[in-house]
């Protein structure tokens, strides 16, 4: 039996590795931005051949073919008032306060509470390899089984 | 001379002529169905569709500001025109509302299009808090100067102080997380735990809507969803719609919440999500947004304010927004913020009927307001001054 569990546990620690701080910050970051978007899935209608008189919708305000016709109504929106959200903010930091920046909410005088990734009680315990949150041996269990370091950030 | 009110929110504009008891709550997006793959529903042309499953979102705001208007100008063609509110520009005028600091080439642009491409005939562009103090005031019995309104939408929720119809511009705070970061959240929960669901916003939306609450006594309600069988008063099925015999989705009551499922319907066990959702209002540092939650924000705002104003704000706090359709909100937010300010204040927390559109009956009241003449811009100023009229006019 000796050698086989040596065996295991090399393996175990050469392919189980740790996330660094880095890395977890980042995977925070993705979930973040995942909790701000519109949508989870692509365009169903993307591979739609419209006919040309419909007026396209696209999600991003990218042209995809340069528009060389006259202008018309659609045309002077995409041009004239075409701002994403980024330039915005970035016009806005040379506006004086109080102004959308100031009006931000300080962080929490409050402790953070953590709940188990896995059922969403109160956790007290991370998973060690990549950080996720935990309440009982069994929750951990069920997360290395599915989840833990299944893709990476 | 007409006076539409156009209350335009990131997720549903409630638009109505002031003369309409309520408003017309249309979502201001444009949705593709998976299996309709000839037209694109506008706005509330979603009644229209069968198959509500797997819907595609395109929304004009990010973040609840408005950045594509390609996609607003559609929505508002829809509801300017002959399928909704059929508008006369010549003789309409039109009080809009625009979120909180809003920037200045939004601003511009909107004053722009509703001259120039619309032709209203005269314009009030204001904040939705502004409106709902307004209508509170009306309400009240007594004289009250101050007054705090809390707007909890779609994108974020603000706390803005009012006094003697001004809003102290210094003391407006802003939280990040709103409607969509809780069906968000309550997606990947789902899908993690039961049942993969992140395309069906539509669907999980309505869910939320029907099973969620807010807790006052969150530690006890989890250790009593934590309880195994009968003692489990929490737990409780939600049957998800097929959109072929089950048209919408329904909680199922106490007793038939047995976890199995009758026939072929899909059942989403629902547990401490429950009350887990909501709780991200008051607690964004559960999901790891760093900021503050609404009733600490709101005893944060309170500090900042004057301190001769501070009793009467404490006394005058105005719940508005989707967010407070939430059974159990007003409750939880009472007791936040009295927890929080010392007992010699007094702390009173009022909800109207229907928060959604509260800010919309106060457009209407203000537009039979007799100082109202004189608060809006009309066309005429406007193509003589410009833009600098609408800066010194409006107080956004």
């Amino acid at each position: 039996m000796q050698p086989d569990m040596r065996l295991d546990r090399l393996k175990d620690i050469n392919s189980r590795r740790v996330l660094d701080e880095a890395a977890r910050r980042r995977r925070l970051r993705k979930a973040l931005e995942a909790l701000e978007s519109d949508n989870f899935q692509d365009d169903p209608h993307a591979d739609l051949k419209m006919s040309k008189r419909a007026p396209k919708f696209e999600e991003s305000m990218d042209d995809k073919m340069p528009k060389k016709k006259r202008k018309s109504k659609s045309d002077v929106y995409k041009f004239r008032f075409k701002k994403n959200f980024a330039s915005l903010l970035e016009e806005e930091h040379n506006t004086e306060e109080p102004n959308y920046f100031s009006a931000q909410v300080p962080p929490s005088q409050f402790p953070e509470r953590h709940f188990c990734a896995v059922c969403g009680s109160p956790s007290n315990y991370k998973c060690v390899p990549c950080g996720a949150r935990y309440c009982c041996v069994r929750c951990l269990g069920t997360h290395q089984d599915t989840r833990c370091l299944k893709w990476t950030a | 001379m007409a006076v539409l009110v156009m209350d335009n929110g990131a997720y549903s504009a409630k638009v109505g002529y002031s003369t309409a008891v309520s408003p017309k709550i249309i979502p201001n997006c444009i949705t593709k169905a998976r299996n309709v793959r000839t037209r694109i529903f506008i706005g509330d042309q979603i009644e229209d569709c069968k198959d509500l499953s797997g819907l595609f979102y395109i929304l004009p705001s990010q973040k609840g500001y408005l950045v594509n208007w390609e996609v607003e100008h559609q929505i508002w063609d829809h509801v300017f025109g002959k399928e909704c509110m059929k508008v006369d520009f010549d003789n309409t005028g039109l009080i809009f509302t625009e979120p909180y600091f809003n920037f200045a080439s939004i601003q511009e642009s909107l004053n722009e299009i509703f001259f120039e491409e619309y032709g209203f005939q005269y314009i009030y562009r204001t904040n939705p808090a502004f409106l709902s103090q307004y209508k509170h005031q009306k309400s009240l019995s007594e004289k009250h100067l101050c007054s705090l309104v809390v707007d909890s939408g779609y994108s974020f929720s603000h706390i803005v102080p009012y006094h003697n119809g001004k809003k102290i511009k210094s003391a407006t705070k802003r939280t990040n997380v709103g409607g969509k970061i809780l069906t968000n959240h309550l997606k990947e929960i789902i899908s993690y735990r039961q049942l993969m669901v992140m395309d069906e916003t539509y669907v999980i939306n309505q869910m939320k809507e029907d099973v969620c609450y807010v807790s006052t006594q969150f530690q006890k309600d989890m250790d009593i969803a934590r309880k195994k069988g009968a003692d489990n008063t929490v737990t409780c099925d939600y049957v998800l719609p097929d959109y072929t015999h089950i048209k919408r989705g329904y909680a199922k009551t106490r007793e038939e919440s047995t976890g199995k499922a009758k026939g072929s319907e899909q059942i989403i066990r629902m547990n401490n999500e429950r009350f887990a959702v909501p709780e991200i209002l008051f607690h964004p540092s559960d999901v790891g947004i760093q900021e503050m939650g609404i009733s600490e924000a709101i005893s944060y705002v309170v500090k900042l304010a004057p301190e001769e104003m501070q009793p009467h704000l404490l006394r005058n706090i105005v719940l508005t927004g989707g967010n407070c359709m939430l059974p159990g909100f007003k409750d939880r937010v009472y007791q936040d913020v009295r927890s929080l300010t010392p007992a010699d204040y007094e702390v009173n927390v009022t909800q109207p009927n229907n928060p959604i559109t509260f800010s919309w009956e106060g457009g209407a009241a203000l537009a039979q307001d007799p100082q109202f003449k004189k608060m809006v811009v009309t066309k005429a100023e406007f193509e003589e001054h410009g833009q600098e009229i609408c800066e010194e006019k409006f107080d956004v």
